[in-house]
């Protein structure tokens, strides 16, 4: 029975994992807002970060203040070059694919993903990477829930690149930049905003965070080749969820999702907690494609 | 005389703005009307609601005294109404000959006949060269030439051509003319939207003028081009 | 080239590659090698079925190995809890994973691009899941075993070849129909096919049907030959491999996916013996083929074979 204890256990949890979840959800929105394609390699983003932040940190003995930031690099890096090297045909209308833009873009990234898997599979080996923990306590109170100290600081560390994101995107020239691409590529660039430097930075931001992602997670959940593969569905269906491009809504679609499979998984099915975001996301997908924030298009 | 197409009271709203307001008329069969108005007039929505792309939130329409709204546009093309669109809409991929073939096909011709009638068309068109290349590796104009024959594939009862004189060729233009023309004077239907003075002017004997979603005059085209109200909403207040 | 003459290289290329195809026993006995070549074989037949629906309606579903679980659980429960003969198993195999595509099919007919990408791979992810989950009923990651039907490797070479013939044969027939005209017009410009007079909703729908009982035939057959299935015959990875196999031999042509099938599947066994980098280089392929060569391979024989003509003056 849902004891209030319990409830609030769970919800603290849910939360948390939301919180997560944005990380990689967030970079996705941006990709699909800015470049309008499904980014199909974004897992292998958070993975990349998985490894840098492992490798860097109990190979290398760096710092772990040191390894996070050069885990988001790592990841900004990779998503900068996929970028220059492979989006170019969406927008430079390049004849070979001319009006299937969107099938390039899914047979392009879904290829990237295997190579990154199957590269880093090779190249390093297929077994799991164990990480060194942020932080060392092992519970920790969080209102009314029981944490590892791990989580807690890597919730603390979400929190504050997340709030970042938002001010940048509210604030800087960058970030009205890049939500004046979102909104119509050809009117910004009009206006004489970069589009192209736009996308890099973009899919070089969402890398970063995926990236991110992963290296924070990665005391929890050890980095291997295929790691990537979970979160990445999990930040397909927030982003359909919380409405394709919309920042705000891929944040709050997060959190939902996290609370809903943290209560459903004791409510409703254990085995079956994955599902649940997969049956969402199709059922917004037919019945309401915008998600919670985001436009309808027109098409004649 | 019993209309072929007849629009009763359609109107369309786009949340606060009236795109298509309170909108009838009857068309003949046999007639070749011209559709005018200037920018934001609400043709081109007026014509998405009649070709089945848009739904009307009032109104009904009729095709041969039979209710037809919103039918989808592949069910109108069966009734035989078709419509070309004003940015050209072709297959890209497939040739010249197969963008006609669909068409054909789909319409209930059989192979042999589809064949005779696309190449027939081609040559009133006189695209018939280019019959093997791809439909994207065509001119703009012979996209728009191939587009319209698309149209003609069988007979329609009513071929409504959004703007089918935009940027091309005058010999193009030309070689559509001729055709509509030779066509009309066989009986068939046309509604005829388009900017070109000119050529409605030398083409329709009748016109509907709108502007901001209401008909403003419906008649002869000279004395819809010389009414007051149109000449306003044209060239503004001053030169009424 | 008139898509008919087109169309009719492609059947007749296919042909004569089957026929290549068929004399390799004849040079080739290994019983490993026998085994790579049916699974090769089964890939052929799944990037057909998936290029009939991607490369030849447009419809880039993610789900083609989901189909061909579909399909191999389909016959190996009907095996298992009813006893049915192999030939009957393969039928309720192949139905059953025809019709759910229908169904899926219809419930994502409006949905284009990166939107029906994302729900064909939940589809996909969700029905893997199921079959994991189920432990009762399909034994979980365990496999489900169904009673093998022959034993023969040369046999089952043929019986799979024989098979994708029977395939390649139905999609060419289909394609040269007004069902070609139909699918090709969808997978160009959908609104342009509608304003013609195409039933979108019933081509669409079939195109699923269809691509998805040909992937549901192959898994059940799969089913027979290794006498085992798990929900590992639905992972994404293994759409990933139909996907590059598809893309790197020519996606839109009928001899494309034979191609890549083959080509893919026994270099990177060959190459497993060497370094076992050939899954790395293969997504590398892919990636450079969909950036640069969107006709694949067979696009670039075509395009070496025939001098190119240009636009008239």
């Amino acid at each position: 029975m849902l004891t209030g204890a319990l409830a609030a256990d769970l919800a603290v949890n849910g939360l948390v994992t939301g919180l997560f979840y944005a990380l990689m959800a967030v970079g996705l929105a941006l990709i699909f807002g800015v470049l309008r394609i499904v980014n199909f390699a974004h897992g292998e983003f958070y993975m990349v970060g998985a490894y840098a932040y492992t490798i860097v940190a109990a190979r290398l003995g760096v710092p772990l203040a040191v390894a996070l930031p050069t885990a988001f690099l790592f990841g900004a890096a990779l998503g900068w070059i996929v970028e220059r090297t492979l989006m170019r045909p969406l927008y430079a209308n390049i004849a070979t694919w001319g009006l299937m833009r969107d099938e390039y873009a899914v047979i392009v990234t879904f290829g990237l993903s295997l190579l990154l898997v199957n590269l880093v599979d090779k190249a390093i080996g297929p077994y799991a990477f164990r990480a060194p923990a942020l932080v060392s306590a092992s519970r920790i109170v969080v209102g009314p829930a029981l944490m590892s100290g791990q989580k807690v600081a890597a919730a603390g560390v979400t929190l504050v690149t997340l709030a970042f994101i938002a001010l940048f995107l509210r604030f800087s020239y960058w970030g009205r930049a890049v939500r004046a691409v979102s909104q119509n590529r050809l009117g910004a660039s009009l206006a004489g905003i970069d589009a192209t430097a736009v996308s890099s930075l973009v899919f070089a931001l969402a890398g970063g965070l995926a990236a991110l992602a992963g290296a924070l997670l990665s005391p929890i959940i050890n980095a291997s080749p295929d790691v990537g593969a979970f979160p990445a569905i999990k930040s397909y269906v927030i982003v359909v969820l919380g409405g394709m491009g919309s920042i705000l809504g891929a944040f709050i679609a997060s959190l939902l999702l996290g609370l809903v499979e943290s209560f459903g998984a004791v409510l409703v099915s254990y085995q079956y907690r994955d599902t649940f975001g997969l049956v969402l996301l199709i059922l917004f997908l037919l019945f309401r494609p915008q998600g919670l924030f985001g436009e309808r298009g027109r098409e004649v | 005389m019993s209309s072929l197409l007849s629009v009763e009271g359609v109107t369309k709203r786009f949340g606060g703005l009236v795109a298509v307001a309170d909108v009838s008329f009857d068309i003949a069969p046999g007639e070749l009307v011209g559709l005018i108005g200037p920018n934001g007039s609400g043709k081109t929505t007026l014509l998405n609601i009649m070709s089945g792309h848009l739904f009307a939130d009032q109104g009904t329409i009729r095709l041969d005294g039979e209710p037809c709204t919103g039918f989808k546009p592949q069910r109108l093309a069966r009734r035989g109404l078709m419509r070309m669109f004003q940015l050209t809409r072709i297959f890209p991929r497939m040739n010249v000959l197969d963008n006609l073939l669909v068409g054909g096909r789909a319409l209930g011709l059989h192979v042999d006949e589809a064949r005779e009638r696309a190449d027939a068309l081609l040559e009133e068109l006189q695209i018939a060269h280019v019959r093997h290349l791809d439909a994207g590796q065509l001119s703009g104009g012979q996209m728009k030439l191939l587009e319209f024959g698309c149209c003609f594939m069988r007979t329609p009862r009513l071929a409504l051509l959004d703007e089918p004189f935009a940027a091309i060729h005058p010999t193009m233009k030309e070689i559509m003319s001729t055709f509509i023309r030779a066509r009309h004077a066989e009986g068939q239907t046309f509604v005829l939207v388009s900017h070109d003075m000119p050529v409605i002017v030398e083409l329709c004997p009748r016109s509907i003028c709108m502007n901001a979603g209401r008909v403003l005059s419906d008649g002869k085209t000279s004395d819809v081009l010389a009414a007051p109200a149109v000449i306003e909403a044209y060239l503004g207040g001053a030169a009424a | 080239m008139s898509g008919d003459i087109r169309l009719r290289r492609e059947f007749i290329a296919t042909a004569l590659l089957l026929v290549m195809l068929a004399l390799l026993p004849l040079v080739q006995r290994d019983v490993y090698w026998l085994g790579v070549l049916v699974v090769s074989a089964y890939f052929a037949i799944l990037a057909s079925s998936w290029n009939l629906l991607a490369g030849f309606t447009g419809q880039f579903s993610l789900a083609p190995a989901a189909f061909a679980m579909i399909g191999a659980y389909g016959a190996a429960l009907s095996a298992t809890y009813y006893s049915v003969p192999p030939i009957l198993g393969l039928i309720i195999g192949t139905g059953a994973a025809g019709l759910i595509g229908l169904v899926l099919g219809r419930i994502v007919m409006r949905l284009k691009g990166p939107y029906l990408a994302l729900t064909t791979l939940s589809f996909a992810e969700i029905a893997r899941l199921v079959a994991s989950n189920s432990i009762n009923i399909t034994r979980g990651d365990l496999g489900l075993p169904i009673e093998g039907w022959f034993n023969d490797r040369v046999l089952w070479f043929y019986v799979f070849l024989g098979a994708l013939a029977f395939v390649i044969c139905g999609l060419y027939l289909l394609l040269r129909s007004k069902a070609g005209l139909f699918l090709e017009a969808i997978r160009d410009d959908e609104i342009a096919a509608a304003r013609s007079g195409v039933r979108i909703v019933f081509w669409k729908t079939a195109a699923f049907a269809i691509s998805s009982a040909a992937a549901g035939f192959a898994g059940a057959l799969y089913a027979y030959f290794a006498s085992l299935v798990t929900p590992e015959l639905g992972l994404v990875q293994q759409t990933g491999l139909v996907v590059s196999m598809t893309v790197i031999g020519g996606m839109g042509s009928l001899i494309g996916p034979v191609v890549g099938a083959f080509l893919v599947y026994v270099t990177s066994e060959w190459l497993r013996d060497v370094g076992g980098w050939q899954l790395v280089i293969f997504a590398a392929l892919v990636i450079v083929f969909a950036r640069l060569f969107r006709t694949g391979l067979w696009g670039l024989v075509t395009a070496a074979l025939q001098p190119r003509r240009g636009k008239p003056a």
